[in-house]
């Protein structure tokens, strides 16, 4: 859990590494019932949600009826366009699962690199994961031109023996989509056992949600022995999510490279997606945090300090893109490949030049501004960076999915693209579908881990005990944090 | 299931019903009628027939040989019959004119024949309204309008116009109007080149020789397009094609004209002329005219012009042939003949001997516009047509259906709306060819046999058996019609009776001869129109005649509307060409309005830019623009509305005669065409070598792209900006970086040898059926094609079989896009969304002339799918519904596809084909077989659902029949056994199908061509399509300037 949970230690004690600045301060936050209080008085519901959950139902309701018309017409109501065929239902795909990116980076891969800022953003971060999975998942069943035998694609015993085609990335889809949805739908819930104990034990609460939330919280007690096994697990799935990370989107990347597709044939694939994912992952985790902590009054959990950490790692992940981004340039010049080199040639003047443009300003030149501390440090400025990340990485997926398919090897097939309303409709289904979930996801469960707050935040003084001792025999002010610190 | 019934046997019991076995009979039930009450569908009874007719096998298919009745020259086709639907339509390998090819226009013979617009019976005008009724009511008001007609005395000015033909029936029907009293019919033809026929028959005494291009070393075309339109194309373009196909003695092409027709864009040099100055083309190449004074008149320039003359005269024996319809048709015809006479081609290279028959007897527009006067004059007592609509294909200026309203009463034969029957009183709707009897003689000394493949789809009489019934019941005519219909009439006519007619009608064609020679008909005072560079305007108006659709005659049938226009790749629409710098001047881009202003009228319609124009003229193809022809036929636009009424001196209608006032209109309407870039863009998809470098085996010139800079017309609509301005730079075959290899056949590669891929284990004892030893010997196989692009014209009569054999639904239609807020409607709505499901598509590269020069050489590639050996579709599929059969096919299980559309993401060809709709569900708006067309279907091929992936499958429902019937033969399959649709239409033969693994099959001796190449062989693809370039004759160094 939490490892910075101390003020800075005396001068002449060795520094841990890796401890962040923004990680050990959350001087607004006095005591533990201060952040039962607070974080636990979020999940009252208002008039507000309600007026957003049915807008969020609205839009779903949208994009639900687009594809009941999509599914009983045929996919040409859908703006496809062939060879162009793929548009914006797989270019959704993969923007909603590199979102997901981001709130595995930072639940699992910060916590093990111990990079502390990641204590108030991680629940939310990781509730995006799984509900941005949830709707990515939804469009490859979405796409297909008889979306009712999507299970042919899974692997299940039948009485053909007819098995899927396991050459195919598509298969692979199935199961890394699958595998990255159990993972890190786990991780969360493991992560929320002991806040659901916290609402558990809550006065007042009504007995069905009593019952849920023992149910849920298994039985949480608060023991040593409960806390040492929890964090081991944690530790463990963190460590089993780490690799997932990088695994889930480069096979995501293999639906293109494994393609002989000019701008789709290339290696540099599943290392530029993983990066582009976590980067618009993190831009997503602003566009929803930065509001949450004003609407909910959390901005001394969610520090600008936390913001700031952040706002760090989406700038260096803006610049690997943007690196990724100039060796393809590169590799198209330097390949001689006429089919790759005119197709290059095509993304940036052709035309779809209004495309790509949109896609290395929002995605390399407008991040660069976070190198400002200032800019950094602004809440509002990070906002609406994030949304012009959201933007550029949308056009990223079609600046990859549409002009490649639509400037083949064949010249005498070389169209145009444009998406119908249903595309339009469907594509706001998608953010109606991801915000119902998050919207019933904040009213019901913290948005910001209470344990592990609890855990940096100095428990109250105990007269019995005035101090702790370190394995070095110092002595210390306050009592240390034991539980879950690394057991 | 067997234990189960074990156990039933078991349980059965004397004394009664058990326990167990009552309940299983109540689930069983309850089951059945559960299921029962869940079928939506209405349940239908499949019942056999009882007495099966003769030569009637459910599921076998039966062969009748018959005549092509879609344009004059008469062509043998042999009707494949399934369960007494006629499915598919093959050229006759007997007939001496076609020899087994048919062309586009042929094969949709059958959409004719299952017009869903076709009238259901008889009709007669009740109240000013057409209305149903019933054969002897609508016979007796036929009988009794003749008689009325003759008691008046107005039989003398009673007329027939019947659709021409060749053959017994006009001389049937012209002894039938003796009979009543009235004159000989007029024999109407608005596509034939009327000018041409008159000239022909001056010089050379017959209306159609016979173009022997084979002994030719030269042949000029003045206009001529004799592989659209002109003549009888299908022996012409066989005849062009095998001349080309020898390269020792191929002749030069040159084409003079200005437009590049079909015929254009196959000519090895274009000399694009103004309008109406071809005289001066025909005298200096006969040396009446300085090079310079021509130069002048056409606007070519005078060196090319002059080294045009010099070759002209240097090369011996030549063919020249005119056309084009100009005011001046007959005179530059006349010209061009006297040319032919003074080089001493006529009987060398031209035989008059060995001419079509087809065009004899025709009556000209001319004598069809004075019967406009005459009906004007209330002149014409009784109006009958037959299959003609000059209501249509007259210019609107002539005025003919205004003059049809003064008729007293007009009897109309024809079978479908159009434009003159909808005017009609009373319409006796006639059979299709393909339901009736008759003959034609489409070569002096053939009989081409007709007969019905199958019973009327309709309620349809065959109009000669009207006019033997309607005589029968006249006292005057009775004693001449003995014969209860008309083909006892025809046996009794034919040599030898109805043995000799039973022994030929297999073979569809006999010898003999059934008319006598005939002469001209006299031409009346015709309306020359002035020459055109008197006329006013800014542009030359340049009209011809729409290579499928004709003069109208075709516009209801969704695959040649569907089937892009060879030259334009243009469908369902009606765009006026220009030349690209022309429309640049006027601030024109694809698809930008013009008004086109004539003294007839004016017209509004998108510009398409087209590097084959000559610079100062405007072209728009007739034939679309029906106002009452069927809900195909409402595409487009008719510019006959706006053609003044002039002719030329032999009475056609001159359809290059006037200049137009061209104006930008504003306004905007996006081209529905299937062309991207017609560029290659240096990928070396379509190539060619020189003749000069063929002969000395030398590896040639190539590919892709000539240099310099693209004018910007090039691409399609929406050509991506970046390939306008972009320089490539000059290359071989070879992508740079590639070391240089040798062709690799691939056809026995051992990727496709092992159809499990190089990751296939080359020790397995288990390959199952891809092992060459399994019984089966599938593996043994390997399925190819050659086509050979020297052969190769473009005509896209490939693509019309591939629409008949696989039941590929039309797309184009306005009421097939999506019900809900569509974003883009009106005809071909779909295909500007690309989405058309031709198998077989045509590709129309160009090369050089990026100046905007007529320097400039087209390509033709049929592309369909080239079933890889290792092939990029298959490994992608997630649910293995494309797979790699053992004998080297690549297979399409529609049944099994999901529409991932990730194999045709990953085609490097782009042949695969999704169904974005529903197109075989009636309940559709876009079904595209509305009853009956849905008769047409080939029940060998599944008729693809919504949501699934579709390509060329190499017919493999007919290599499976040939193999099947082999073996039921117990022989092996012989070389050269059957082919695909696609090559056996083909007619200029120019694709070949084959077992590439058995050297006996040609298609194995014809990929060892030295010419040879695979499409995107750097892909590693191994593909089964070998293409051989294209041969290319320039222009002869002329001695002295080397």
């Amino acid at each position: 859990m939490a490892i910075a949970s101390r003020p800075l230690p005396p001068r002449d004690e060795p520094r841990r590494p890796n401890l962040a600045r923004a990680d050990i301060q959350l001087p607004a936050v006095r005591d533990y019932e201060q952040v039962d209080r607070e974080i636990v008085g979020t999940l009252r519901p208002t008039l507000y949600w309600f007026i957003g959950l049915g807008v969020a139902v609205f839009f779903l309701l949208i994009g639900i009826s687009a594809w009941m018309y999509q599914i009983y017409t045929g996919l040409g109501v859908a703006g496809y366009n062939p060879p162009v065929m793929w548009g914006v239902y797989i270019i959704t795909f993969v923007f909603w699962i590199g979102i997901g990116h981001a709130g595995t980076l930072i639940s699992a891969i910060l916590y093990l690199f111990r990079a502390g800022f990641r204590t108030t953003i991680y629940r939310c971060a990781e509730a995006m994961t799984v509900f941005a999975v949830m709707t990515a998942a939804l469009f490859p069943i979405l796409h297909l031109g008889r979306p009712w035998k999507f299970f042919w694609l899974i692997p299940y015993p039948n009485w053909r023996y007819i098995w899927p085609q396991f050459k195919s990335p598509l298969v692979w889809d199935v199961f890394a989509i699958l595998t990255y949805f159990t993972i890190s739908s786990t991780f969360l819930f493991i992560g929320l056992i002991p806040d659901i104990a916290v609402l558990r034990d809550r006065e007042n609460i009504s007995p069905i949600r009593k019952r849920v939330f023992s149910v849920l919280s298994l039985g949480w007690r608060n023991t040593d022995s409960e806390w040492r096994h929890f964090a081991r697990a944690y530790l463990f799935l963190a460590a089993f999510s780490t690799p997932l990370v990088l695994s889930v989107h480069s096979v995501v990347s293999f639906d293109f490279a494994m393609a002989l597709t000019p701008g789709w044939h290339t290696t540099i694939f599943p290392p530029y997606f993983v990066a582009g994912a976590i980067f618009s992952g993190m831009g997503m985790v602003f566009t929803i945090i930065i509001p949450l902590r004003k609407w909910f009054g959390l901005r001394h959990y969610v520090t600008i300090n936390h913001l700031d950490a952040a706002a760090k790692l989406c700038l260096f992940t803006s610049l690997v893109v943007g690196c990724a981004y100039m060796s393809e340039w590169f590799v198209a010049w330097y390949s001689g490949n006429e089919a790759e080199q005119q197709f290059f040639a095509n993304r940036i003047w052709g035309q779809w030049w209004w495309a790509s443009a949109i896609l290395y300003t929002c995605n390399m030149v407008l991040p660069l501004t976070l190198f400002v501390q200032k800019l950094r440090r602004s809440a509002a400025w990070l906002f609406i960076i994030s949304f012009t990340i959201n933007i550029g990485m949308w056009f990223e997926r079609f600046v990859i999915v549409v002009p490649s398919l639509s400037h083949e090897f064949e010249p005498w097939q070389w169209t145009s693209y444009r998406p119908t309303w249903v595309d339009y409709a469907i594509l706001c289904g998608s953010f109606g579908w991801f915000s119902m979930w998050f919207m019933l996801f904040i009213k019901q469960l913290p948005v910001i881990a209470i344990a592990e707050v609890k855990e940096i935040v100095p428990p109250k003084l105990k007269t019995a005990h005035a101090h702790g001792v370190d394995p070095s025999g110092r002595h210390f002010e306050f009592e240390p944090d034991t539980p879950g610190e690394f057991a | 299931m067997s234990s189960d019934s074990e156990q039933t046997t078991v349980t059965v019991a004397p004394n009664g019903v058990k326990r167990r076995e009552f309940l299983k009979v109540l689930g069983v039930s309850t089951a059945a009628t559960t299921m029962l009450g869940c079928a939506s569908e209405k349940v239908e009874k499949l019942i056999p027939y009882l007495v099966s007719p003769d030569e009637t096998v459910p599921g076998v298919s039966t062969y009748y040989a018959t005549t092509c009745r879609e344009c004059s020259a008469g062509c043998g086709v042999i009707a494949e019959t399934r369960d007494g639907r006629t499915i598919k339509l093959e050229g006759n390998p007997d007939h001496p004119l076609n020899r087994g090819a048919l062309c586009a226009r042929g094969q949709a013979a059958l959409q004719g024949l299952y017009n869903p617009d076709r009238y259901r019976g008889p009709m007669a005008r009740k109240n000013g309204k057409l209305e149903r009724v019933s054969w002897d009511e609508a016979l007796q008001i036929f009988a009794q309008k003749l008689g009325e007609t003759r008691s008046r005395g107005g039989a003398g000015n009673a007329v027939f116009i019947n659709q021409h033909e060749s053959g017994s029936f006009p001389g049937f029907l012209d002894a039938w109007l003796a009979g009543f009293g009235m004159p000989a019919h007029l024999s109407y033809d608005a596509g034939a080149d009327h000018a041409v026929i008159a000239a022909n028959r001056q010089s050379y005494g017959v209306a159609w020789p016979k173009l022997d291009f084979r002994a030719a070393r030269l042949v000029v075309s003045i206009g001529a397009d004799f592989l659209d339109t002109w003549g009888a194309m299908v022996p012409q373009q066989l005849d062009f094609a095998d001349a080309r196909a020898n390269h020792e003695t191929a002749p030069r092409f040159i084409y003079v004209g200005p437009r590049r027709s079909l015929t254009g864009l196959n000519a090895d040099q274009w000399i694009d002329c103004r309008p109406g100055s071809e005289m001066a083309i025909v005298r200096m190449l006969a040396g009446q005219m300085p090079v310079d004074g021509a130069a002048q008149a056409t606007g070519v320039s005078a060196a090319t012009l002059d080294a045009f003359a010099r070759e002209f005269a240097a090369t011996t024996p030549s063919i020249v042939v005119a056309g084009g319809g100009g005011a001046d048709g007959l005179e530059v015809a006349l010209a061009a003949n006297a040319l032919n006479q003074s080089k001493g081609n006529v009987g060398s290279t031209i035989k008059p001997g060995e001419g079509y028959l087809g065009f004899d007897r025709m009556a000209s527009p001319a004598e069809l516009r004075s019967l406009v006067a005459r009906m004007n004059a209330g002149g014409v007592s009784l109006l009958m047509v037959r299959g003609a609509n000059p209501a249509f294909t007259l210019p609107k200026a002539s005025g003919f259906a205004q003059a049809m309203a003064k008729v007293p009463f007009k009897v109309s034969f024809s079978s479908y709306p159009d434009e003159t029957t909808e005017a009609a009183d009373l319409i006796l709707p006639d059979h299709h060819s393909l339901e009736q009897w008759g003959d034609a003689e489409p070569v002096r000394g053939t009989i081409s046999l007709q007969q019905p493949a199958m019973d009327p789809v309709f309620d349809t009489r065959a109009t000669s058996d009207v006019l033997i019934s309607v005589a029968q019941k006249d006292p005057a005519s009775a004693a001449r019609y003995p014969n209860p219909d008309y083909r006892t009439w025809l046996i009794n006519r034919f040599p030898g009776g109805a043995t000799a007619l039973n022994a030929a009608l297999p073979r569809g064609v006999a010898a003999g001869s059934l008319n006598e020679p005939t002469t001209a008909r006299p031409v009346p005072a015709v309306q020359a129109g002035a020459p055109i560079a008197q006329s006013s305007g800014n542009m030359y108006l340049v009209l011809y005649p729409h290579p499928f659709i004709g003069d109208g005659r075709g516009a209801n049938k969704p695959w040649l509307q569907e089937i892009p226009d060879p030259v334009t790749k243009i469908c369902w629409q009606t765009v006026a060409e220009m030349h690209p710098a022309t429309a640049e001047s006027m601030g024109l881009a694809n698809g930008d309005l013009v008004d086109i202003k004539t003294a007839a009228g004016s017209l509004t319609l998108p510009v398409l830019r087209y590097p084959g124009m000559q610079r100062e003229t405007i072209a728009i193809a007739t034939g679309r623009g029906h106002t009452n022809s069927g809900r195909y036929a409402k595409s487009g636009f008719n510019p006959l509305e706006i053609l003044p009424a002039a002719e030329d001196r032999a009475g056609g209608i001159a359809f290059v005669s006037t200049k137009a006032n061209v104006t930008k209109a504003g306004g905007y309407a996006h081209i529905v065409t299937t062309e991207g870039s017609a560029r290659q863009h240096g990928r070396g998809i379509a190539r060619a070598i020189a003749i000069a470098d063929l002969k000395a085996d030398r590896p040639g010139y190539d590919s892709g792209n000539a240099h310099g800079s693209e004018i910007a017309q090039q691409g399609g609509p929406e050509t991506p900006r970046g390939e306008q301005h972009e320089g490539a730079a000059a290359h071989g075959e070879e992508m740079p970086g590639d070391a240089p290899h040798e062709f690799l056949p691939g056809l026995r590669s051992p990727v496709a040898n092992d159809a499990q891929g190089e990751q296939g284990d080359q020790r397995s004892n288990h390959k199952g059926m891809y092992d060459p030893n399994h019984w089966s010997g599938m593996g043994k196989r390997r399925w190819a094609m050659t086509i050979d692009l020297s052969r190769c014209t473009g005509c896209a009569a490939c693509v019309s079989a591939c629409y008949a054999e696989n039941n590929i639904p039309t797309v184009g239609a306005d009421w097939q896009v999506p019900q809900i807020l569509p974003d883009r409607t009106g005809f071909g709505a779909n295909i500007l969304r690309s989405r058309e499901m031709a198998w077989i598509r045509i590709e129309r590269y160009y090369e050089g002339g990026e100046d905007g020069s007529a320097n400039f050489d087209a390509r033709f590639v049929p592309m369909m799918c080239q079933h890889c050996g290792n092939a990029p579709c298959e490994p992608v599929c997630p649910v293995y519904a494309t797979y790699h059969a053992p004998d080297g096919l690549n297979v399409q299980v529609y049944n099994r596809c999901v529409g991932t559309r990730y194999c045709s993401n990953n085609c490097p060809y782009k042949v695969r084909y999704f169904n974005w709709f529903g197109y075989g569900e009636p309940a559709r708006p876009q079904y595209a077989f509305p009853e009956p067309l849905n008769w047409q279907l080939n029940p060998d091929v599944t008729v693809r659902g919504k949501g699934v992936m579709e390509k060329c499958s190499f017919c493999v429902q007919r290599i499976r029949e040939a193999e099947n019937l082999a073996t039921l033969e117990k022989r092996p399959l012989k070389p050269d056994e059957f082919t695909t649709a696609c090559a056996a239409s083909c007619p200029s033969r120019a694709i070949v199908f084959g077992d590439a693994a058995d050297d006996n099959w040609s298609v194995t001796q014809l990929a060892k061509d030295a010419r040879a190449y695979h499409v995107f062989e750097e892909l590693n693809t191994y593909t089964a399509v070998v293409y051989l370039k294209k041969v290319n004759h320039p222009a002869p160094v002329p001695a002295g300037r080397a």
